[in-house]
């Protein structure tokens, strides 16, 4: 059968071949019928707006992603106060930094292209892994009392509007991310963490609430909430 | 449009590109090329028509979503099989995930034997038999290498490692086989 060196021997070979005849042809009939179901499926897809995200070339598809998630950087930085000119040290500025590479890479793995070799599941976990110890790192570089805006610090209150606003950012990331992928395994998980991430990120940039405590419930709280969340809806829900 | 309707000499890839430049005659063709070779793949594998139906229609599915990033000048072959093994493979992942007993594995294995005979039948189970003994990793090859007449280059191209590896792979696998199947032979003579 194969030209290639490293083949199976002549008894083997033959042995194969023998037992692989009982698998027969299929009938122009079931093909198709299963070319038009397949083709309905198609055009179906291409009316929706997830089809048409989809089925844009890779490239496109990145340079959309990438588009949609600068302009909600550039719209949120400039339209809410940041924090404080002298809470934007350097740990800041790298959990910034760490937030909008960790969305980079989600970005690019739920982008991949279906003709390649899906990622080995453990880089997606790790990925997932990574990005929410990320946020509950971050928290432990919270803003310095000394140099925040004053603030109730001990009102849970804050920190359950923080995580619900986070919550919310992250919707629109996690609906983006969604919309461009075509498949790829636990695509669904990677864009809950990047959700996660770019709450996180909005909430470090604009939060001038200090305090580790207020940062781990307000702030990383929202990446174990999309992860954990829709990790269990995924669990007990599976897709198609 | 193109100028001339997709002919069935036509290559893959000119059909592929008939296809993306609005043709869509070009992609019955391409599944009546294609179509019964994956679901051959996919029953070996999957042994379940149904399923196996299932994947076939899925990855052409899939097909036709990403045929922008289609390139003139690639092979269309390492492309369909590509997206078939890793339908197969997220399957397979979402069944043991889901913890499924030997009981609904085996309700599964055999859906054609009212249509096959007997002798085909004893046939196909004991091939499908020997390959579930094989590891995954080495099963893709196997059906790769040998059932889909790969070259040991496009088939590290599918599966996402390198040649050498694959050489590996196939090496282990065949020498397992015919451990399995050696002893079926002289029972049979």
């Amino acid at each position: 059968m194969s030209s290639d060196n490293n083949r199976p021997d002549a008894g083997l070979g033959e042995r194969l071949r023998k037992l692989d005849a009982s698998q027969t042809p299929r009938n122009a009939e079931m093909m198709d019928r299963m070319f038009r179901e397949m083709k309905a499926r198609c055009d179906k897809s291409d009316r929706s707006l997830a089809g048409f995200l989809r089925s844009r070339s890779t490239l496109a598809r990145r340079l959309i992603a990438l588009t949609v998630l600068a302009s909600l950087a550039i719209i949120g930085w400039f339209a809410f106060p940041l924090v404080g000119e002298q809470g934007r040290t350097l740990q800041w500025m790298v959990s910034l930094v760490a937030f909008c590479i960790l969305l980079l890479i989600s970005m690019f793995m739920v982008t991949r292209p279906v003709h390649l070799p899906a990622l080995p599941r453990w880089q997606s976990v790790c990925l997932v892994c990574i990005a929410v110890g990320a946020t509950v790192l971050a928290a432990f570089w919270p803003l310095p009392a000394a140099q925040a805006a004053t603030h109730d610090h001990g009102s849970g209150i804050i920190a359950g509007a923080c995580m619900g606003a986070g919550l919310l950012l992250g919707v629109p990331v996690y609906a983006l991310l969604r919309l461009i992928d075509r498949g790829n395994a636990l695509g669904s998980l990677v864009a809950a963490a990047a959700a996660g991430v770019a709450g996180n990120f909005v909430l470090k940039a604009h939060c001038a609430v200090p305090g580790t405590s207020h940062e781990l419930l307000g702030h990383a709280s929202v990446a174990i909430v999309f992860v954990l969340g829709l990790g269990l809806v995924h669990r007990w829900i599976p897709s198609k | 449009m193109p100028s001339s309707p997709p002919r069935s000499e036509a290559t893959d890839e000119e059909l592929m590109e008939a296809y993306i430049d609005g043709d869509e005659a070009a992609f019955r063709l391409l599944f009546e090329r294609y179509g019964p070779q994956l679901l051959r793949l996919t029953r070996r594998h999957l042994r379940d028509d149904e399923l196996a139906e299932e994947i076939v229609q899925q990855t052409f599915f899939r097909l036709h979503g990403a045929r922008n990033d289609f390139r003139r000048g690639s092979k269309l072959r390492p492309w369909v099989m590509t997206i078939a093994m890793n339908l197969v493979r997220e399957h397979w992942r979402r069944k043991k995930r889901r913890k499924m007993t030997t009981l609904e594995v085996d309700t599964q294995a055999a859906p054609e034997s009212d249509f096959m005979p007997l002798e085909l039948r004893q046939r196909s189970e004991l091939l499908h038999v020997a390959l579930d003994k094989l590891p995954t990793s080495q099963r893709e090859v196997v059906e790769l290498h040998w059932f889909q007449e790969r070259p040991y280059a496009e088939v590290a191209e599918i599966v996402g490692t390198s040649e050498g590896a694959v050489r590996v792979r196939a090496h282990r696998a065949y020498a397992t086989l015919k451990q399995l199947l050696v002893s079926e032979i002289s029972g049979d003579e």
